[in-house]
């Protein structure tokens, strides 16, 4: 699909349509819909956003690419003034005190907010189903997940409730719905877009990430997205991408994939088959491909996740209902922050906040959660020395298709290992986007970090190879 | 008091137990062969000391404060009420 943000400019710029009655349809839509995506409809704010654009242009003045555009944002960014609940019953009447930096750089690109969006609570989970506001159903089938743990942002998409979505994504919550709901879904560099007002769940992997129906589209909001930001001392300033450099793919010679990602009995037949078949179809275009070595499915997950719970672990200690929260008063201090941490924290968020504090105890740290920070560097090392090998990786996002709704919630473990594909690159805090191309749930894009710029040049030829 | 802390009062969560489907991850992580010892090489995550940010109070504005008081879980003449702590 074409951009959507380009062909709503025009018409906007022409007067074919008012960005009133755009956003009143997109808000009703929201508003109707059964999938289960909205936590809080921003209706008034948006609205009155609307308006504005709509004088400016009656006036005859120019508007701003973004200008008018609506969008979603995932329940766990700050915009100041409205509920952030991380769809948890902990923050279910919290309102954020302050906005978000990438959700700031999209308000004043002139963007407008419509919903705060379905998720899993506190990033939790891989089918939208640990929430709150009821699971999230898929866009294609509604008996299935829509995927997660940024479900709502990619349902909304999909169904285009939203021009686009900010989801965040740790271990693939934003490419994992991307691929179950057939759209785009990136995940950037780690570093590249700041994480200041996104609630952290592992801080060493968390990013901000677009999802939409087109690469231009991702292209767009990427570019306004990025850039240094002295409230995240861990990002970095990077040139914006151009649409003319990714429309050419000349300089991409070779590409790989791990061979065990395919060689494996846990993969779907015909996602193994259609994989392949694509291969097959890059090569025919005289691009080397080659089959790389790669770590078992199930160290990537389980270094994953315990470096990602010891992580949350120590991020979420601060909610206790001291000072902001549904504070449950005990008997004393001590009583009060366990009753509500207790009561308030879903089943699965307290299974990783105690697999976490499990890591980091005395006995355990040097036996796991050293051991995990040394097997990430070693997964680190093994894609620098393939990205001297190869300029792309492509894998398979999932090893399976979406679950049925309440499947997933019945067996955490297989949950975690339907992980497999995406949270190796979350580890080597690399750019990977999903394309919803070449298997049923799509594809993955991976280069070299800090080269976000090559996923999306690469997305553009495989768009028009297969 | 024990010197030993059990899971529940670490994670401050009432009967909280090691569950099965995280230890499936820990038994893997301790089989794992890894290529060296040294956890702390070239791919931490610290921040240069030559790019910190300014070492200045930044005063929230009025709206923020605003917010930030409307979210106490209690509140009594615009001061946030914590329950009291009583030594051990």
């Amino acid at each position: 699909m074409s951009s959507q943000i380009h062909h709503i400019h025009q018409q906007l710029m022409n007067k074919d349509i008012s960005c009133t009655a755009l956003v009143q349809e997109k808000l009703d839509l929201l508003k109707q819909n059964t999938n289960n995506t909205v936590n809080t409809l921003l209706d008034t704010l948006a609205l009155d956003l609307a308006a504005k654009v709509d004088a400016k242009i009656a006036n005859g003045e120019t508007i701003g690419l973004l200008e008018g555009i609506p969008f979603g944002i995932k329940d766990v960014y700050m915009v100041q003034g409205t509920y952030t609940t991380a769809s948890s019953d902990l923050l279910k009447n919290y309102k954020s005190a302050y906005t978000a930096t990438a959700i700031q750089k999209l308000l004043d690109a002139g963007a407008i907010p419509l919903v705060k969006e379905n998720c899993d609570s506190f990033g939790h989970g891989s089918s939208s189903e640990n929430t709150i506001f009821g699971a999230v159903k898929n866009a294609i089938n509604p008996d299935l997940v829509g995927g997660g743990s940024s479900g709502g942002s990619a349902v909304n998409v999909a169904k285009d409730y939203t021009v686009f979505s900010i989801g965040g994504d740790t271990g693939g919550s934003v490419r994992q719905p991307a691929g179950y709901n057939n759209v785009y879904g990136l995940k950037p560099t780690y570093g590249r877009i700041s994480r200041y007002g996104l609630m952290a769940y592992a801080s060493s992997t968390d990013c901000v990430g677009p999802i939409a129906k087109s690469i231009e589209d991702i292209r767009i909001v990427l570019n306004i997205m990025s850039g240094k930001d002295t409230k995240d001392q861990t990002t970095y300033a990077s040139a914006d991408i151009s649409q003319e450099v990714i429309s050419s793919s000349e300089n991409i010679k070779t590409v790989g994939y791990f061979k065990n990602f395919i060689e494996t009995d846990a993969i779907d037949a015909d996602i193994k088959s259609d994989f392949l078949a694509t291969i097959e179809k890059i090569k025919a275009k005289g691009i080397e491909v080659k089959a790389l070595d790669f770590f078992e499915s199930e160290t990537l997950v389980s270094t994953y996740y315990t470096l990602a719970m010891a992580e949350t672990a120590s991020n979420l200690s601060r909610l206790d209902g001291t000072n902001y929260g549904n504070r449950i008063e005990g008997d004393n201090l001590k009583e009060t922050y366990s009753v509500t941490r207790s009561e308030n924290f879903s089943e699965e968020s307290k299974r990783r906040i105690v697999g976490g504090n499990q890591v980091l105890s005395q006995g355990f740290s040097d036996e796991i959660y050293l051991k995990g920070l040394n097997l990430r560097d070693n997964i680190s090392e093994n894609f620098e020395k393939d990205f001297e090998e190869v300029d792309i990786i492509i894998s398979p996002v999932t090893p399976s298709t979406p679950p049925k709704i309440g499947d997933s919630l019945k067996d955490p473990h297989a949950m975690y290992l339907s992980d497999a594909y995406t949270v190796g690159f979350s580890l080597g805090q690399l750019p990977t986007l999903t394309v919803p191309q070449g298997t049923a749930t799509g594809l993955q894009i991976t280069a070299a970090k800090h080269n976000d710029e090559l996923v999306l040049k690469f997305a553009n030829f495989l768009k028009d190879t297969i | 008091m024990s010197k030993i802390m059990t899971v529940d009062v670490l994670s401050s969560i009432k009967g909280a137990q090691p569950s099965e489907a995280v230890n499936k991850l820990f038994e893997v992580i301790k089989k794992a062969n890894t290529t060296n010892n040294n956890a702390f090489n070239n791919h931490n995550n610290a921040v240069s000391l030559n790019n910190l940010r300014d070492d200045v109070v930044i005063d929230s504005s009025a709206t923020e404060k605003q917010i930030i008081i409307e979210n106490f879980p209690k509140e009594k003449n615009g001061y946030l009420v914590v329950s009291k702590v009583i030594e051990e």
